[in-house]
């Protein structure tokens, strides 16, 4: 019998009994459209803080800062925990000056700059900010980060005057827009030196040189719209420090070989007393980190598609039994067994196919309902941490990907093979004689 | 005349449960081309046994079965269905697909078959206008009367050109006006068209109409007589 008549024949029995089809149809729609959702969601949410991240991040760059393998170092990628969470403080502090070691060890670095952080307040006559005070040398920051750190207004001078500083554009401006502070205005500098008995308050005047270019994304490393920089020799001086919190390592080559490499060679250099970690290794763990969730989340959703498959097999025994006479007819006509497994096994298939198809379609629509409400505001993840001022609104756009598409049709007919299978090869091994005798 | 069915010794053994039951024990029956048979016999007698068998929906338990020379016993269920569909067999309930009209279920014969769309559509109609059933073929089963219906199978058994008709008391479940009828078209079929027929009944006075009567008696033929 030819295919097309074959399902032709199929579709003529699901037509007759179209509550009955419809009902186990919708079971296989809710796990495809569940699958499909989820993953075009998750998707989405990792498009985004990947793009996030991303902006922030430079990929030729390792970031050095104390503590053994504190974040997962550059040559595993691996995951969180070590020496910063288990035991003691070792007491280990990088120096500044521990950039010209860095410089040192490997042509595939280019250069290395330290990077001093406090959090303190920049005052105007009329505002005040909290902030993330960065002492950094400008012209290897710039050199760096060539696409972040860039001005809006002002400049950002390679030789700057002690008392310039540069605002991140979220200390300079409020989410409704107010501008709070000014190229070329001063400000004052305050910061609460802890370490002192009894804490000392510290402030200058410094002056506004430039204010920075939205640079969107998380920090890391690199230029945060939350933080205010001010020269590293100042820093020096203003937080009575030769210490530095994060050294950045940019190399001449961002693949994973160099990476590898000069991760190790900084690590053994400092004794294990430091850990690096480059934008890669943390992308790659985002993306493992994504990997595990969508995993989970196709689990659950398989769980769904489970039942859906074995409500496909039960309305095909319950249509064995009641259609047991006619297959003994279909057989007595000359019909194949092979036939009439094709014709039992289209049935489940085509309820497969159009419950696949509903599903993926009803899917997507769920994700960018749930993604515009996502957006719209109902909740809202900070970006940038907590130094800064409010956070932004998540925005995600549902991804569906052809993996995911193809996936989920194949997943949705592949269970309806799967569970409509058995019922078709109890059909076709049906006797003529017994199945004409069937009452 | 070419002989187109053959048995020697056949016997047929179901199992109830344990029980073993004798349905045919030791049939000689030899059937050529253009014959029409009539097979007589009370209930439980071993007829419908016998057709099953010669309509390859079943195989014999023991002795030889030819059907055009060939031994259904060495034939696999591929093979079998093949056999099937050079056979025309026609039952007592009728046996329609009930979701489909009387052209579509002359039709599924056809596709059974293999035979492509536009072909089948016109076969189908000319045999349902054989049968005298033109103004019916979009009728469901549900919508004929039991003569008319009886008339769709025999249309649907026809279909592939069978080597011969079998027909499972197809009176049984119709007024004897229209089992008359039903008879002329049969007996029409065998002398215009030359089909071969073999037709289980338990109405004697429809026995005459045929060329030779067989009569069966719990598993055995007792008789078999030229009319
Ligand atoms: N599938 C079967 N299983 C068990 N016994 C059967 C089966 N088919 C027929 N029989 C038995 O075989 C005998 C002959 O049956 P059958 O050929 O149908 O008789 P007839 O058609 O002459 O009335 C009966 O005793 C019947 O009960
Ligand atoms: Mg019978």
């Amino acid at each position: 019998m030819r295919t097309r008549d074959v399902l032709g024949y199929s579709f003529s029995a699901i037509k007759l009994r179209k509550l009955r089809a419809g009902l186990t149809t919708l079971g296989v729609v809710i796990g495809i459209a569940a699958i499909v959702a989820l993953l075009s969601i998750t998707q989405g949410l990792q498009d985004t803080i990947t793009m996030q991240l991303e902006t922030g991040l430079a990929t030729d760059t390792l970031i050095v800062s104390p503590g053994a393998g504190a974040f997962g170092g550059g040559q595993d990628g691996g995951g969180f925990g070590g020496g910063a969470l288990g035991g003691a403080d070792s007491g280990f502090r990088l120096l500044i000056n521990d950039t010209q070691t860095i410089n040192g060890l490997s042509t595939d670095i280019l250069t290395s700059t330290a990077l001093i952080q406090r959090s303190g307040y920049i005052n105007s006559t009329e505002n005040e900010r909290v902030t993330t005070i960065v002492g950094v040398d400008f012209s290897e920051y710039k050199n760096i980060y060539s696409t972040t750190f860039i001005s809006e207004s002002g400049e950002i001078p390679d030789t700057p005057d002690n008392n310039m500083i540069i605002i991140g554009k979220r200390v300079n401006e409020r989410q409704n827009g107010t501008v709070l502070f000014t190229a070329g205005e001063d400000v004052q500098i305050l910061w609460t030196n802890a370490t002192a008995r009894p804490p000392q308050n510290e402030s200058y005047t410094a002056h506004v040189a430039a204010v920075l270019q939205e640079v969107g994304g998380f920090a890391f490393g690199g230029p945060s719209d939350n933080n205010i920089y001010i020269p590293i020799t100042t820093a020096q001086e203003f937080f009575n420090t030769s210490e530095c919190e994060t050294i950045i390592v940019k190399l001449a080559n961002s693949d994973q070989a160099t990476i590898d490499a000069v991760s190790k060679l900084i690590t053994n250099e400092f004794a294990g007393e430091v850990s690096t970690i480059s934008s890669t290794a943390v992308l790659n763990l985002l993306g493992s980190v994504f990997s595990i969730i969508e995993l989970f989340l196709v689990g659950i959703a398989a769980i769904s598609l489970l039942v859906a498959g074995i409500g496909i097999m039960n309305i095909m025994i319950v249509s064995l039994i009641e259609r047991t006479r006619e297959i003994g007819i279909l057989k007595a006509l000359g019909m194949k067994s092979r036939t009439v497994l094709g014709i039992f096994l289209g049935e489940s298939v085509i309820i497969g196919v159009i419950g696949a198809v509903i599903g993926i379609a009803l899917g997507w629509v769920l994700a960018n309902i749930v993604a515009t409400v996502l957006s719209s505001g109902a909740i809202s993840i900070g970006t940038g941490g907590g130094a800064g001022p409010g956070g932004d609104l998540l925005s995600i756009t549902p991804v569906l990907t052809p993996m995911v598409f193809l996936g989920a049709f194949g997943f949705g007919v592949g269970v309806s093979v799967i569970f409509g299978l058995y019922p078709a090869w109890r059909a076709s091994k049906l006797k003529p004689v017994e199945a004409l005798r069937y009452e | 005349m070419a002989l187109i069915v053959e048995a020697v010794d056949l016997k047929k053994t179901y199992m109830l449960g344990k029980i073993p039951v004798e349905a045919l024990r030791g049939v000689n029956l030899k059937i050529e081309s253009g014959d029409f048979l009539a097979i007589l016999g009370p209930s439980g007698s071993g007829k419908s046994t016998m057709l099953n068998l010669i309509g390859a929906l079943d195989k014999p338990t023991a002795g030889t079965l030819l059907i055009d020379g060939v031994d259904v016993s060495t034939l696999n269920d591929n093979q079998l269905s093949d056999l099937r569909r050079r056979v025309g067999f026609v039952f007592q309930f009728f046996n329609l697909i009930p979701r489909l009209t009387a052209r579509d279920n002359v039709e599924l014969s056809l596709s059974i078959a293999d035979i492509g769309k536009a072909e089948r559509k016109k076969r189908a109609e000319e045999l349902l206008e054989t049968v005298g059933l033109k103004d019916r073929i979009k009728h469901k089963p549900a919508e004929l009367s039991g003569g008319q219906q009886q008339r769709v199978a025999i249309a649907r058994a026809l279909a592939n050109n069978p080597r011969f008709l079998l027909l499972d008391e197809p009176t049984g479940n119709i007024d004897s006006k229209t089992a008359r009828e039903i008879m002329r078209l049969v007996k029409r079929l065998n002398t215009e068209k030359g089909v071969t027929i073999i037709m289980v009944t338990h109405d004697q006075q429809l026995a005459k109409e045929a060329k030779r009567t067989v009569q069966m008696f719990d598993g055995v033929i007792t008789s078999d007589v030229v009319n």
